[in-house]
């Protein structure tokens, strides 16, 4: 009982990282993904659920229900209940079956009761996500995805009986060798700058901007890769937190921040060094926030991690190495370059960053 | 509260639904004490609900949440305390003397549905108004974007009648009857609907049955606000209604739409 009270607290705890909606019920579910099936164990409050499903199953309406008749009424209605469980794997209905497995209703008024249902089905071959619906539910509710390969649970907020966002399964097909799993994270490393990341790609821009000298590049790019590389690891293994509500206009003020004091200044001044490394911590943590929903494979973790490092690295040595040869390389010795180019590029970015930075603050 | 007698009722419709479980975007917020007649000094559990038909979820204490949540007897507000995150989201001790009356406000809460999704449920709450609206403005393919504000009432029967039961809380969406239901009746139960302290006519009215939801009243109040039902049942009640108006200029969303809900038991005539 306390644990369960403790996880739908914790779990009301985190809902601000979740999308506004209805009201939080206190229903929740774990789904598990296995080999070749999976299992679902759904919490949720006895009478309610009894009340829902009773004139379909011919059971009349009753305010105050014990424990053994809601068990009773349950446990006779399981085939109905599955009826309203839709567990999509690659967009194919599962068919589930349902166990009432608790009851539990105090006495005490002032102690919650609830009912866990057991729900459990096949996995079709070598699918590669699944998507959890539930209808018998009215409030925004927390599903709990894992997999036996998954290092960690991943949580997302279902509202009413809207369809979950698909989740990605690894345990189809054969698991995948280290080299592939290097090969895939430095891929994804790599896409999460060039193209998905903008505000990362405008931030290295920033950096570069200030001077197309290689020295003072250099140093910008090493404080940022290893700010960012350091809560990258320590963010993943929960040594550091810090909410998305933070992390993300705080990246936004970075790229306003850099792109000025290129317009104020074109010298590498002491405190450049200092600001971009303070920066790239933050960059990191949000590195970390995009990691993490990709679903690490358990034990291979750290080579995970690091071609996803690793890939990020190449995308921005890519973006500085594009912006070089596309109009450094040519323009940089011109006497308007930093007027005609310089000056304006940074000011775009600069507004850019400051609206993001606006965007990400008030949600709007 | 008083209004005329005889005050003209608008369309009563009185219709059964199939009761199925409908999926909806749009849900309704009502409170469930543990008992409508608590003894005097008994302990009253306070559940909140959202749900569609009078069934529907538990919704555990928020504080974040809560713009006020008290119990009103003898003219006495007080707060109603209890544990975050956990259902039930009060506790309060009975005074039993008279009729007292749960009130709970919530905070605004975002929300954004598609359009089609967002017309239905206007439709089904009778915004139509809204609708209409939404079309003028050339708005009618957007998704609908709005802040939701709860205003949950609940009365509770003591030995004898108070001005609790017949007067305004003092939400900004509000149900309040004009005679005190819980008490015995003979005949049909009105009431008003006020916005901002000031009777709102036109707005639908729903009234519906705990133990069989299929059992649901309405109509839309009338010039003066009012509202009057025929309750076929004794037993406990609910009363809803929903008003949106448009948001302020400087606002995330475009609708504000307002909730009130009354839950109370009447006994038998």
């Amino acid at each position: 009982m306390t644990a369960r009270r403790l996880t739908l607290a914790l779990l009301i705890w985190l809902l601000p990282l979740a999308a506004q909606a209805h009201e939080i019920g206190t229903s929740n579910v774990r789904l598990m993904v296995n080999d070749k099936t999976w299992s679902a164990e759904i919490t949720t409050a006895p009478t309610a659920l009894a009340n829902k499903i009773g004139p379909q199953a011919g059971q009349p309406r009753v305010a105050n229900l014990d424990a053994d008749i809601v068990r009773t009424r349950l446990t006779a209605a399981t085939r109905l209940i599955a009826h309203y469980i839709e567990v999509r794997f690659d967009g194919i209905v599962s068919p589930a079956r349902v166990t009432v497995t608790q009851v539990e209703m105090p006495d005490d008024i002032a102690r919650p009761a609830f009912v866990v249902l057991r729900a459990e089905g096949e996995i079709s071959a070598q699918a590669k996500a699944v998507t959890w619906r539930y209808g018998l539910v009215y409030s925004t509710y927390a599903v709990v995805f894992s997999d036996a390969q998954s290092s960690e649970p991943v949580t997302q907020w279902s509202d009413g009986d809207a369809e979950s966002k698909p989740f990605p399964i690894l345990i189809s097909g054969p698991p995948p060798s280290r080299l592939q799993i290097v090969a895939q994270y430095l891929s994804l490393g790599f896409r999460h700058i060039v193209p998905e990341g903008l505000d990362h790609i405008l931030f290295v821009l920033g950096i570069f901007l200030l001077t197309p000298r290689l020295k003072p590049v250099l140093v910008q790019v090493t404080a940022f890769t290893v700010a960012h590389s350091v809560t990258l690891g320590l963010t993943m293994y929960r040594v550091l937190s810090m909410p998305p509500q933070i992390v993300e206009p705080l990246i936004a003020l970075s790229i306003a921040y850099v792109a000025i004091e290129n317009i104020v200044t074109p010298k590498l001044t002491p405190w450049r060094p200092v600001v971009v490394f303070g920066f790239g911590l933050v960059h990191g943590m949000g590195f970390a926030g995009a990691l993490a929903e990709l679903n690490l494979p358990r034990g291979e973790i750290i080579p995970a991690l690091v071609s996803f490092n690793i890939g990020i690295e190449l995308a921005q040595l890519t973006v500085i190495a594009t912006a070089y040869f596309a109009v450094a390389f040519w323009l940089s010795d011109r006497v308007w370059y930093r007027a005609r180019v310089v000056m304006p590029a940074c000011a775009a970015i600069a507004a850019t960053g400051l609206f993001w930075t606006v965007q990400r603050l008030f949600d709007v | 509260m008083r209004s005329r007698r005889g005050a003209r009722a608008a369309v009563v419709a009185a219709h059964l639904l199939a009761l199925i479980v409908v999926p909806a975007r749009a849900h309704d917020f009502w409170i469930g004490p543990s008992s409508f007649k608590p003894a005097p000094g008994a302990i009253v559990a306070v559940h909140l609900w959202v749900g569609q038909n009078f069934v529907g979820d538990p919704v555990p204490r928020q504080s974040g949440a809560i713009e006020q949540f008290f119990v009103r007897a003898s003219g006495i507000d007080t707060d109603i305390g209890g544990a975050n995150h956990i259902d039930p989201a009060g506790l309060f001790r009975a005074g039993g003397d008279t009729t007292a009356a749960i009130g709970y406000r919530s905070s605004g809460s975002d929300i954004e549905l598609p359009a089609d999704k967002f017309e239905d449920y206007l439709r089904q709450y009778g915004l139509d108004a809204i609708v209409a609206e939404r079309a003028r403005r050339g708005e009618a393919a957007k998704p609908g974007r709005e802040r939701f504000f709860r205003y949950a009432k609940a009365l509770l029967t003591g030995a004898r009648s108070d001005a609790t039961a017949t007067s305004p809380l003092g939400f900004a969406y509000e149900i309040v009857p004009h005679d005190d239901p819980p008490l015995p009746l003979a005949g049909p139960l009105r009431g008003f609907i006020l916005y901002d302290g000031k009777p709102l006519a036109g707005v639908l009215v729903e009234a519906l049955w705990r133990d069989d939801p299929s059992i649901k009243l309405a109509m839309r109040s009338d010039a003066q606000g009012a509202f009057t039902f025929t309750l076929p049942r004794p037993g406990v009640w609910l009363f809803k209604s929903v008003h949106m108006v448009r948001a302020g200029f400087f606002s995330s969303v475009d609708w504000d739409s307002h909730w009130a809900s009354l839950t109370c038991e009447v006994p038998k005539p």
